[in-house]
C-alpha cells in the first residue's frame, strides 16, 4: 500500500513534469528542423520531438527577413522594459522610502489612496490613458510604453514589505553623521535592500517583456514594434512556417529562461512574499 | 528618540520629494484615466469623430441589451468558473508533490514552473501550432493513442477549451509556489501531534492541510478569480475572438468596440461593467471565504 502511493506519486509528478516540459522541448527542438519534417513526423516516436536533420536555417531566416527583423525587435524590447526596469525601481524604491522609514503629515491617507489603485485594473482605464497618449502625441513613441510604466503600486506596495525589515536606527545613524535623506536613501537603504530590488528588477522585466495589448495599442509602426506583438503577426502571415514560428518563439524565450534559471530565487521570492503577506 | 522641529520639517519635506514622481504618475495614469473613463462611458465618444455628446445611460442600456456583449461576459464567466477551481487543484496537487525542500523536489518545482516564464505571446503562437489538426503536437498525440483528432480552436464549442488549456498551462506554476510557501509555513509540529493521535493521511489533510491553507487559497481564489474574468491575451493569438465569437470574452469586447469600431464612450461603459462585476465578485468571495484560522 505504502509502495503502491509511493509508485503513483512518481508517477503523478513525472507526468506533470512531462506536461509542463514537452511543449516548450518541442518548440526548441522543431525550431531547428527543416521546414518538411515539422509535418513528416506525427506519431508517437522519437522524432516526433527530435530533429532527423538538424538546421540553422529557421534562425538564419528569421534574423535576416528585413521586412520581419527579429533582431530590430528584440532590441527594441531589451531597451523599453532596460529602461522601465531602471526607471520604475529608482521612482518605486524612493516612493517605498518614504511610506516605510520616513514620518510626514498624510503619509497613512496617501497610502491608503495608493493602494486604492491596486483594484483599478488596467483595462478599465486603457481607453482614457489611450486618449491621453493621444493627446501628448506619444503614439508609435516609446514614451507611451516607458513613462505609464515607470511607476508601480503593486511594486512599491511589496518594496514597503521588504524595507519594513531595515531598522530605522540604522538610517538615524546616518542622518546624525550629517548624510542628507538622499544620502541616506542612496547609500544605506539601498545597499542594504539589493536583494528585494533585484526580485522587483526581475518581475518588471519579464512582465515588460510579456507585455502584449499596450504596445498593440499604441504602437503602429512595425518597426517599433515589441517583441510579443511581432511574434503573434509571425504567425498571421507565415502560417505555414513552422519552422520560423518555432524559431522566433525559441529566440525570445531562451534569454528569459537563462535569466529566470540564475536568478530563480529573487523571483520566487517576489512570489511568495506577495502571497503570504498581501 | 525626539528631533528638533527643524529636523522632522527637513525629513517631511525630503518625503513629499520623493514621493513626487509615484504622486504624479498615479494621478496622470491610473486616478485621471478612472474619472475620465466613467466619464466618457456616459458620451458619444469616437477619436475620429471630436465632437463628443452626453447621452447620459444610454451606453449602459445597450450595452444590457446587446447580445455580443452579453455573451462575451458569458465567455469570460465560462473561462473563470471552469479555471479557477480546476487550475486551484492542479496547483495544490503540484504543490503537495513538490513542497519539501530536497534537491529532487527543486529540481521539479523548477520543471512545473517553466511554462510561467514562457511569454503569453510565445505561448500562444506555440499552442497554435500544438492544437493544429493536422500536425500538432497535440493531434499527434491524440492520434498515436487511437483518439480521434480534434479541431481545438476552428470548433465553437472546443476552442474555449482551448484557451483555457493553455491559461492553466502557463499559470498552474505561479499558484503552486504561493501554495509551497503556505505548505511550508504550517509548523511540523502540528502533523507530528497528529501522527502520535493515529491520523491517516487523509485525516492529516483534511483537517490540518487544508484548514490552514484557507489564507493562501483565499488570495490565489481571489486574484484567480480576477485575472480569470479579464481574460484576453491569448485570445488575441489563439483566435481573435472566433470562431464565430465563441472565443470573445469581455476585455477583447472592449478592445474591439474601443480600438477596432472606434467606439469609445461603449466601451469604457462596457470596461466599468467588468470593474463592477470583478469588485463585487472579489468582495463576496473576500467575505465568504473570511479567514479567522490563526497558528
Amino acid at each position: 500500500m505504502e509502495r503502491a502511493g509511493h509508485l503513483l506519486k512518481w508517477m503523478l509528478m513525472i507526468v506533470i513534469a512531462l506536461i509542463s516540459l514537452i511543449p516548450i522541448l518541442w518548440m526548441i527542438l522543431g525550431s531547428f528542423r527543416p521546414r518538411q519534417e515539422l509535418f513528416q513526423y506525427v506519431s508517437l516516436e522519437w522524432h516526433l520531438l527530435f530533429p532527423v536533420k538538424w538546421t540553422l536555417q529557421n534562425y538564419i531566416a528569421i534574423f535576416s527577413d528585413s521586412s520581419k527583423p527579429l533582431g530590430v525587435f528584440i532590441k527594441n524590447t531589451v531597451f523599453v522594459a532596460g529602461l522601465v526596469t531602471l526607471l520604475s525601481l529608482l521612482f518605486n524604491s524612493m516612493a517605498a522610502f518614504a511610506f516605510s522609514k520616513l514620518k510626514f503629515r498624510g503619509r497613512n491617507l496617501l497610502f491608503a489612496v495608493f493602494l486604492s489603485a491596486l483594484v483599478i485594473p488596467g483595462e478599465v482605464t486603457m481607453v482614457p490613458t489611450y486618449l491621453l497618449i493621444h493627446a501628448f502625441h506619444w503614439t508609435d513613441s516609446y514614451n507611451a510604453l516607458i513613462i505609464p510604466a515607470a511607476v508601480s503600486v503593486f511594486s512599491i506596495f511589496l518594496l514597503v514589505q521588504f524595507f519594513a525589515d531595515v531598522p530605522r536606527e540604522l538610517l538615524e545613524a546616518g542622518k546624525i553623521d550629517g548624510a542628507s535623506w538622499f544620502g541616506i536613501y542612496a547609500k544605506i537603504l539601498i545597499p542594504s535592500a539589493v536583494p528585494a530590488l533585484i526580485t522587483m528588477g526581475l518581475i518588471t522585466f519579464l512582465g515588460q517583456w510579456d507585455s502584449y495589448l499596450w504596445p498593440l495599442i499604441v504602437i503602429n509602426d512595425e518597426s517599433k514594434q515589441m517583441l510579443q506583438v511581432a511574434i503573434a503577426t509571425f504567425t498571421n502571415l507565415q502560417s505555414t512556417e513552422w519552422g520560423k514560428i518555432l524559431a522566433a518563439d525559441t529566440a525570445a524565450s531562451v534569454p528569459i529562461l537563462i535569466l529566470f534559471l540564475f536568478l530563480q530565487k529573487y523571483y520566487v521570492q517576489s512570489i511568495v512574499s506577495s502571497g503570504i503577506k498581501g | 528618540m525626539k528631533f528638533p522641529v527643524s529636523f522632522s520639517r527637513q525629513e517631511e519635506r525630503a518625503a513629499y520629494l520623493f514621493i513626487l514622481p509615484a504622486v504624479i504618475s498615479l494621478a496622470l495614469f491610473t486616478f485621471y484615466p478612472m474619472i475620465n473613463a466613467f466619464i466618457i462611458s456616459f458620451k458619444e465618444y469616437s477619436l475620429i469623430n471630436p465632437d463628443s455628446t452626453f447621452i447620459g445611460l444610454t451606453n449602459y442600456k445597450d450595452l444590457l441589451a446587446d447580445p455580443k456583449f452579453i455573451s462575451s461576459l458569458v465567455h469570460s464567466f465560462h473561462f473563470a468558473l471552469v479555471v479557477i477551481p480546476v487550475q486551484t487543484i492542479i496547483a495544490l496537487v503540484m504543490a503537495l508533490l513538490v513542497y519539501k525542500s530536497s534537491l529532487v523536489s527543486g529540481l521539479f518545482r523548477t520543471a512545473y514552473f517553466m511554462p510561467v516564464v514562457i511569454a503569453m505571446g510565445v505561448a500562444s503562437t506555440l499552442f497554435k501550432l500544438i492544437y493544429n489538426k493536422d500536425f500538432g503536437l497535440l493531434n499527434s498525440l491524440l492520434h498515436s493513442v487511437g483518439l480521434p483528432q480534434v479541431a481545438f480552436l476552428s470548433d465553437t464549442k472546443l476552442a474555449m477549451y482551448g484557451i483555457m488549456l493553455l491559461a492553466m498551462w502557463k499559470s498552474a506554476g505561479f499558484f503552486m509556489i504561493v501554495f509551497v510557501a503556505g505548505l511550508n509555513s504550517i509548523p511540523s509540529d502540528l502533523y507530528e501531534a497528529a501522527e502520535v493521535d493515529g491520523a491517516t493521511r487523509l485525516q492529516k489533510f483534511f483537517k490540518i492541510t487544508l484548514p490552514l491553507l484557507k489564507r493562501t487559497m483565499t488570495f490565489i481564489i481571489i486574484i484567480t478569480t480576477m485575472d480569470a474574468i479579464k481574460i484576453s491575451g491569448p485570445v488575441f493569438i489563439l483566435t481573435a475572438g472566433g470562431p464565430a465569437d465563441s472565443t470573445t470574452t469581455s476585455v477583447y469586447f472592449i478592445y474591439k468596440m474601443a480600438f477596432q469600431q472606434m467606439e469609445m464612450g461603449y466601451g469604457s461603459a462596457a470596461a466599468f461593467i467588468l470593474f463592477v462585476i470583478v469588485m463585487f465578485i472579489s468582495i463576496i468571495q473576500l467575505r465568504l471565504l473570511k479567514s479567522d484560522v490563526e497558528y
